[in-house]
């Protein structure tokens, strides 16, 4: 096996002999990424209601399915109409306190029983948690990004936010409010750039998913057919202030 | 009167051993543009085949010699938009650290032009008459679209023909299959490749495809008489210059 | 493995297939439409295209600081990282860590690095079972072939063959279908990602500043073989590795665009390292393999614009010669134009011996490549390589050299032309040449070529000065 020094040596060794093709630099990023985090969501302050109508009809191109609703009172509501459609009796969810709210009581009394992700990711916990989420018809999220551009929901997996939730139930619902909108993946590279600099938050969660509608493929024939190993739908539910 | 537009014709090998008529029409069509056209002697190819298969060393030389014999020309005129391209492209790198020829090579790439642009972008040529009549359709050729970024001078010229319809081929942007050695490395692959230029040049229900490059036509017009079909191939300046000027 | 020199012959056995013919024009056809429509309503797509390919050049020119840091953050994320200079090491090194965690099962997402270094034999002959989860890959694998395009690898494959193959393997009869099939792909293999102890991927890209190795995927398998094993391992070429954050969007604005024309693939994955504490999944252990296998001779090299490749496959579809063969005729493990590139990097100018010609320079694949590689460039200079490397045959090359003295000299050029002319009075027919003999029977076999003409247009030039 190479050892590093000698493999990096290596690769000194040519990329100093190689004269570039052109004069060339990366991308310029923010100088202050966490001010320019900011900033951006100072513009989206003004800007969310042209980003959300954009992000419905990115969305549903993508064949999302999109919903709103006035308070957070009414997600439960959504989120039983999609369970019954389905004849679902399980559900997974993010924590409450990651998700925004706890479907518990609204849902359980209607028959609805809901896995709720654990946050201290002790072993039995997480081997039962993981169980229900492959079981579980649907699975409930929040997101941390909503881009209009593509119709795209990011989340950032971390504790009592799972990464299964939104890939092993057939349906996938997420769960966002005006603070999440953005417009651009230039934005969305401004908020991971912010995300990096913070040196706390840089070591949570160990993947962002980048979510763009339900799983596709189209290696048979070119025939596009849904649900291939992902969800066969994804349903975001906006919640505006009233 | 001020003083006519001098040009070289540069006729490209294909055209001089193989289609004639070709540079028949451009000199005529030139001249009846006011243009004062010479052909300077001791032309043989511009060293594209060689370059293209490999052969550098080959092609330089042939490229040395070229270069002088057009030192005095004002503009350099070729009917093909790969020799062109050779030219234009390929020869400043090709000979440009030669101290006898390397500054010519960069002064001929800046003076030559593909017959189309020519006409269109030193000439200011929109609108010809023509006596050639009949519904066309024009072709592509790679080095032209691709390596010149040319696809409207043609189509100008040959939309501005009284008498010519002008259809537009489907896929026309897309490779004849010449490739030059390509054509006899490959065949079978090559031939393949211009089985659907064809179908598509016959689904426009023109009688003639027109193309700015000698080897685009031979290809074209070797599978359309192999077939036997009645559409002709012709080279941009026959039409141009109205009946068959041999 | 030099199985180039017959590219001729299975290019010949591809032409003949009526189905792959078929399959190839639809497929590709499609692809162009979606990527242009893409495009079109895409503005911007023009120059972030142009700073994607600054921003490749620019990595280059610092890539051993770049992957310095990409290896430095993966591990203060809690990774590992391999340093593969060979396919052997990385194979080895994959092979190792199953044997050490006791690995009977890797699932894998599609990854042209893997195929490149032919793991799945690899780990078959260790006793390992990899499973193969993007559903192309997985037919291809059930079917025991290759993947015949970079992003779509069954295109040759009929429904009708996969509902047969399936219906054999899984031992349940299902119809042709691919609705039906799909769902039977993912029962089956939804039960070997929850099985496996390893889940092995490529990369798209690797974010230097922050250790993050990104996957594009559309089915979700990439999610899934990154989730749910307790093992990861990403095998990545030297130079898939980019410096920020900011720089990967500007390739995710175009990656999809040009692959399939989506605006964005359905997922992108952003893997930071394994499992962090209160996680429920994610792997225990992240392993990322930084492979060089000949990639940074072309650093300095002729072929260093293949560096900047992204494996769209936009060239695979526009190329005239890809699209009447298909990925298989070429005999290698990433086929198309870029393909030929890749195999001499990789392998070595020998193995491009035929494979160099195979293209007819059209420039389509440049005109589509989102980092605007210039491969017909590149491919002259590789058919240069050859010459002057003597790997062309002595007789190609005498016969060149030849015809370079003759096109150098007018006088000579004059007599090749009289000679030809009376060489060819046989063989005339109503104007035209339907039958000759020697290399140039290769044209006439199925294209007419005209004659010579009576006079050269030098010769008649007197009549019209």
């Amino acid at each position: 096996m190479a050892t590093r020094g000698e493999f990096l040596e290596k690769i000194r060794r040519e990329v100093r002999r190689a004269p570039g093709l052109f004069a060339a630099s990366p991308a310029a990023r923010p100088d202050r990424p966490t001010e320019a985090a900011a900033a951006a969501r100072r513009q989206m302050a003004e800007r969310w209601p042209e980003a959300l109508e954009r992000f419905r009809q990115e969305f549903e191109r993508v064949n999302g399915i999109f919903h709103r609703v006035a308070g957070l009172d009414e997600v439960a509501g959504v989120i039983r109409d999609i369970a019954r459609e389905k004849g679902a009796r399980e559900l997974v969810a993010w924590a409450p306190g990651e998700l925004g709210l706890d479907l518990r009581p609204s849902l359980e009394p209607q028959g609805v029983s809901i896995a709720v992700a654990p946050t201290d990711g002790r072993d039995d916990a997480r081997r039962r948690h993981r169980e229900a989420a492959a079981r579980a018809p649907i699975g409930v999220t929040g997101a941390d990004f909503a881009l209009a551009e593509t119709g795209t929901l990011i989340l950032i997996s971390g504790a009592g936010r799972p990464r299964s939730t939104s890939l092993l139930p057939e349906t996938h619902v997420a769960v966002f409010d005006r603070e999440r909108l953005l417009e651009t993946l230039e934005q969305v590279g401004v908020m991971l750039e912010a995300l990096h600099a913070d040196a706390e938050r840089s070591m949570s969660g160990g993947v962002i998913s980048f979510i763009t509608g339900p799983s596709r493929t189209a290696d048979i024939e070119l025939t596009l057919t849904r649900g291939v190993h992902g969800p066969k739908e994804v349903h975001a539910i906006f919640v505006g202030t009233r | 009167m001020k003083n006519p537009v001098r040009a070289s014709l540069l006729v490209t090998c294909l055209v001089d051993l193989f289609y004639p008529e070709i540079g028949v029409a451009i000199v005529k069509l030139l001249r009846r543009l006011g243009v004062a056209v010479d052909f300077p002697p001791g032309q043989t190819c511009c060293g594209l085949p060689l370059f293209n298969s490999g052969y550098h060393e080959e092609a330089a030389r042939v490229a040395r010699r070229m270069i002088p014999i057009f030192s005095g020309s004002e503009h350099v005129v070729v009917p093909s938009g790969s020799c062109a391209w050779m030219i234009k492209k390929e020869y400043p790198g090709l000979v440009g650290d030669d101290p006898a020829v390397g500054s010519q090579a960069r002064t001929m790439a800046e003076r030559t032009h593909e017959l189309s642009q020519f006409l269109v972008k030193v000439l200011g040529v929109t609108r010809l008459e023509t006596d050639f009549r009949g519904r066309v359709t024009y072709h592509d050729s790679c080095h032209l679209l691709r390596g010149l970024g040319e696809s409207q001078s043609p189509r100008t010229l040959l939309g501005g023909l009284p008498g010519v319809e002008l259809v537009e081929l489907p896929g026309a942007d897309e490779c004849c299959g010449f490739g030059g050695s390509f054509s006899v490395r490959f065949p079978e692959v090559s031939t393949s490749i211009l089985d659907k230029k064809i179908a598509n040049i016959e689904k426009t229900g023109a009688g003639c495809v027109v193309a700015c490059d000698a080897g685009c036509l031979m290809q074209m017009s070797g599978g359309l008489s192999r077939k036997g079909s009645p559409v002709k191939s012709l080279h941009l300046a026959q039409i141009l210059s109205g009946s068959d000027p041999s | 493995m030099t199985a180039s020199p017959r590219f001729g012959e299975r290019a010949a056995v591809a032409l003949k297939d009526a189905f792959l013919q078929e399959a190839l024009e639809i497929a590709t056809t499609k692809f162009i439409g979606l990527r242009k429509d893409s495009f079109a309503g895409f503005p911007e797509g023009e120059g972030l295209r142009d700073q994607a390919r600054a921003i490749k050049e620019a990595t280059l020119q610092k890539l051993d600081h770049y992957l310095e840091q990409v290896a430095d953050n993966v591990e203060r994320l809690g990774g590992h990282v391999h340093w593969a200079a060979t396919a052997e090491e990385a194979r080895e090194t994959i092979l190792g860590l199953c044997r050490d965690r006791g690995v009977k099962m890797a699932v894998k997402s599609k990854s042209m690095a893997t195929e490149e270094i032919e793991l799945n034999e690899a780990l078959e002959r260790a006793g390992v079972t990899p499973i193969e989860t993007d559903l192309g890959e997985y037919i291809i694998q059930l079917a025991h072939e290759k993947p015949s395009h970079i992003i779509a690898p069954a295109i040759h494959k009929t429904k009708g063959q996969v509902a047969d193959l399936f219906s054999r393997e899984l031992n349940e009869r299902f119809a042709a279908d691919p609705e039906v099939l799909t769902a039977a792909a993912r029962k089956e293999l939804r039960q070997k990602f929850l099985q496996a102890d390893m889940g092995i991927t490529g990369a798209n890209f690797a974010v230097a500043d922050t250790g993050t190795v990104v996957l594009v995927t559309n089915e979700g398998n990439g999610r899934m073989v990154t989730s749910l094993p307790r093992i990861h391992v990403a095998v990545m070429g030297i130079e898939k590795v980019i410096p920020s954050m900011t720089d990967l969007m500007v390739f995710l604005a175009i990656l999809a665009r040009s692959a399939t024309g989506q605006k964005l693939s359905v997922y992108t994955t952003l893997v930071r390292g394994p499992r962090r504490s209160g996680e429920v999944d994610g792997p225990e252990e992240f392993h990322l393999i930084l492979m060089d296998n000949g990639r940074s001779r072309q650093i300095a090299g002729a072929l260093r614009e293949a560096l900047y490749c992204l494996r769209c496959g936009a060239c695979l579809n526009v190329c005239p010669v890809y699209r009447q063969i298909g990925g298989h005729a070429y005999g290698e493990t990433y086929p198309g134009p870029i393909g030929i590139l890749l195999t001499a990097m990789l392998k070595g100018d020998r193995a491009v011996k035929d494979l160099a010609h195979a293209s007819s320079l059209c420039g389509a694949c440049q005109e589509v490549c989102p980092v605007g590689i210039d491969i017909p460039r590149m491919l002259i200079a590789l058919r240069h390589r050859l010459d002057r490397e003597r790997i062309a045959p002595l007789g190609e090359r005498l016969m060149f050299r030849i015809f370079g003295r003759v096109l150098a000299s007018p006088a000579l050029f004059r007599l090749g032309a009289a000679l030809g002319r009376l060489a060819q009075r046989p063989f005339v027919r109503d104007g035209r040449l339907r039958s000759l003999p020697l290399l140039f029977g290769r044209w006439t076999r199925s294209r007419d070529l005209p004659p010579l003409a009576r006079r050269t247009f030098s010769e008649r030039w007197k009549d019209l000065a």
